[in-house]
């Protein structure tokens, strides 16, 4: 202990701090990835253990030829969009009605994050009782209503499963915009409202000329992380659908899981999910970029 | 005027709670939907007319998943990879977390960047390989193996919610100690550590619960009975055996009780941390 306490006071202290989490992330995560990086121009696949040879861009190649690839990109981007905006509108909902800070907001609050922190296993199977075509509590509310005929098959149907999966995926994962919103709105001082009403704005011209320019770096990076975890985590759809029916809800990430887990063609799925990043990393560039230029120069 | 401004702020009120309302229902309705399915006899479920609330009440689902189908062993792997992932993130994150708080040095931004850039990395590109590599080291099919894994996520994530934490702490009490002698790994154990006690608790929460609730990577890493975590074993027993509605809804319900438990402790001090870390990022 005496030892280590001298240690901390020469120059390597900082280096000995940061060397732990370092080798961890180098071991887990750098090897890994440069590893996963180069599976995708070998042939590997655990059925057949005798190849494992370099095949170059053959898997690119290939993708380019496969039409379920051009269906999962197509959903997939179909699928984060829609999540996304209906999740930043309820969210940005959910935020403004909590930071007017009425009594009880305390508990609504705690309500409404709680889905974020729900596992997906367990949202999955929950909504597929709600929506159940047999015996789902949604249909018959519906039913009752006079909304609808019959009892629907709405993860059965093409028309309807894509839409499905949007529906829960917002129920769980808007609490996540609520929250960042919330914060942004937190921050925003009080004194900029009142200058403004003393000024004679209504409360549309204050939220167009005050709430949403002052947002616009907190929803900028709120939608950002939504759309790379969103793009990146293939779970739900996995429990919920399987990318089916045919393939209406098939989507990058569960193409190239499902390539890996049931068809053991690892070479493949790397490839895929090697695209996938690089869509991801224009993405994240391009929208940075842009929200940088809306937003002004200076600010950071 | 006056009068015609309270009328408004009235109306105003009433809006912002019918809105919390419908969206505390939207949020916590399926939760109690489960719940109530979890309570009732199967032939309840699967009936002509549906029962809004249960006519008779039984725990008979509680207990036909408890001792029918090895869940107690999913709960305690779950438990085991829970506690080494944590254990694992609290060990090296916090050294990192403090140093990127306190120190200036090169290279400090661009490897906090790096830090946060991991999280655009696709789970599946990251999977596949871990696979391949544990599989040579005989990792796969081994809680602690699949611990390392979850490193792979939650551990950057953990050193950024953590400096935040470490960056509200004061930094005048630490410079006081030093002035009196304390080197500066006394510092930072007797005094930036406890200052920011609420803060480890809640980001080892939030890790906690990211490590209970995962899929993907366990489904992938965990073959047999001796690794398999909870959220893959009640998937499989979906698929294989035709989980009746009843027993499934209590499986659920028992598994996201420790984390709304967690949640309920640590909420506001985790919210603080989320919020911080992201906006600044």
């Amino acid at each position: 202990m005496r030892a280590l306490g001298e240690l901390s006071e020469t120059r390597y202290w900082i280096y000995l701090l940061l060397l732990p989490s370092l080798v961890m992330i180098l071991l887990v995560i750098a090897y890994p990835t440069l590893y996963g990086m180069a599976i995708s121009f070998r042939e590997m696949r655990l059925t057949r253990p005798g190849l494992g040879g370099w095949v170059g861009f053959k898997h690119y190649a290939a993708m380019w030829s496969d039409p379920v690839f051009w269906i999962a990109l197509k959903n997939t981007v179909v699928w984060v969009t829609a999540a996304v905006v209906l999740e930043l509108a309820l969210g940005l909902l959910a935020a403004t009605a909590l930071n007017r800070d009425l009594p009880g907001t305390k508990v609504f609050a705690v309500l409404i994050l709680l889905p974020y922190f729900l596992p997906n296993v367990v949202a999955g199977h929950m909504w597929a009782l709600l929506l159940d075509p047999r015996l789902g509590v949604i249909n018959d509310l519906l039913v009752r209503a006079g909304i609808l005929q019959t009892y629907k098959a709405w993860f059965a149907d093409p028309n309807t499963a894509l839409a499905a999966t949007v529906l829960v995926e917002a129920w769980h994962g808007f609490p996540f915009f609520a929250l960042l919103l919330l914060a942004g709105l937190k921050s925003i001082p009080e004194d900029l409202y009142k200058a403004a009403a003393v000024d004679g704005a209504g409360v549309s011209a204050q939220l167009r000329l005050i709430t949403l320019p002052m947002l616009k770096t907190v929803i900028a990076a709120a939608v950002i992380l939504r759309v790379i975890g969103l793009v990146n985590s293939p779970d739900l759809l996995l429990i919920l659908t399987g990318g089916g029916p045919g393939d209406a809800t098939q989507v990058l990430s569960l193409y190239a899981f499902q390539t890996a887990y049931k068809e053991f063609n690892f070479g493949y799925a790397s490839a895929l999910s090697v695209v996938m990043f690089v869509i991801l990393m224009i993405f994240a560039a391009a929208y940075i970029r842009l929200s940088r230029i809306t937003k002004g120069e200076g600010d950071d | 005027m006056i009068e015609s401004k309270r009328r408004r702020r009235v109306i105003a009120n009433i809006a912002t709670y019918f809105v919390l309302a419908t969206l505390s229902m939207f949020c916590i309705g399926p939760m109690i939907w489960m719940f109530l399915t979890s309570l009732k006899y199967e032939a309840d479920i699967v009936t002509q007319t549906m029962q809004y609330i249960p006519r008779r009440v039984t725990f008979d689902n509680y207990v036909a998943i408890w001792t029918q189908s090895g869940f107690p062993r999913l709960i305690a792997n779950s438990l085991v990879v829970t506690f080494l992932t944590v254990t694992i993130c609290v060990a090296t994150g916090t050294l990192a977390a403090y140093a990127f708080s306190r120190f200036a040095f090169r290279g400090r931004t661009q490897l906090m960047l790096g830090y946060l850039v991991v999280r655009m990395f696709p789970a599946v590109m990251m999977i596949i390989p871990l696979y391949v590599v544990m599989r040579g080291v005989g990792l796969v099919d081994s809680r602690f193996g699949l611990a390392l894994a979850y490193t792979s996520f939650l551990l950057p994530l953990f050193v950024w919610m953590l400096k935040g934490f470490f960056d509200s702490a004061p930094k005048e009490l630490e410079s006081a100690a030093r002035i009196d002698g304390s080197t500066r790994l006394g510092a930072m154990v007797r005094i930036v550590m406890p200052l920011a006690r609420n803060g480890l608790v809640a980001s080892s929460v939030f890790i906690a619960i990211a490590a209970w609730n995962e899929f993907l990577f366990a489904l992938m890493l965990t073959t047999g009975q001796g690794s398999r975590t909870w959220p893959v074993g009640l998937q499989l027993m979906v698929g294989e055996f035709q989980l009746p509605w009843g027993v499934l809804a209590a499986g659920g319900i028992l598994s996201i009780l420790p984390v709304i438990v967690l949640f309920a402790i640590v909420q506001r001090t985790m919210v603080q941390g989320l919020t911080a870390g992201a906006i600044k990022g």
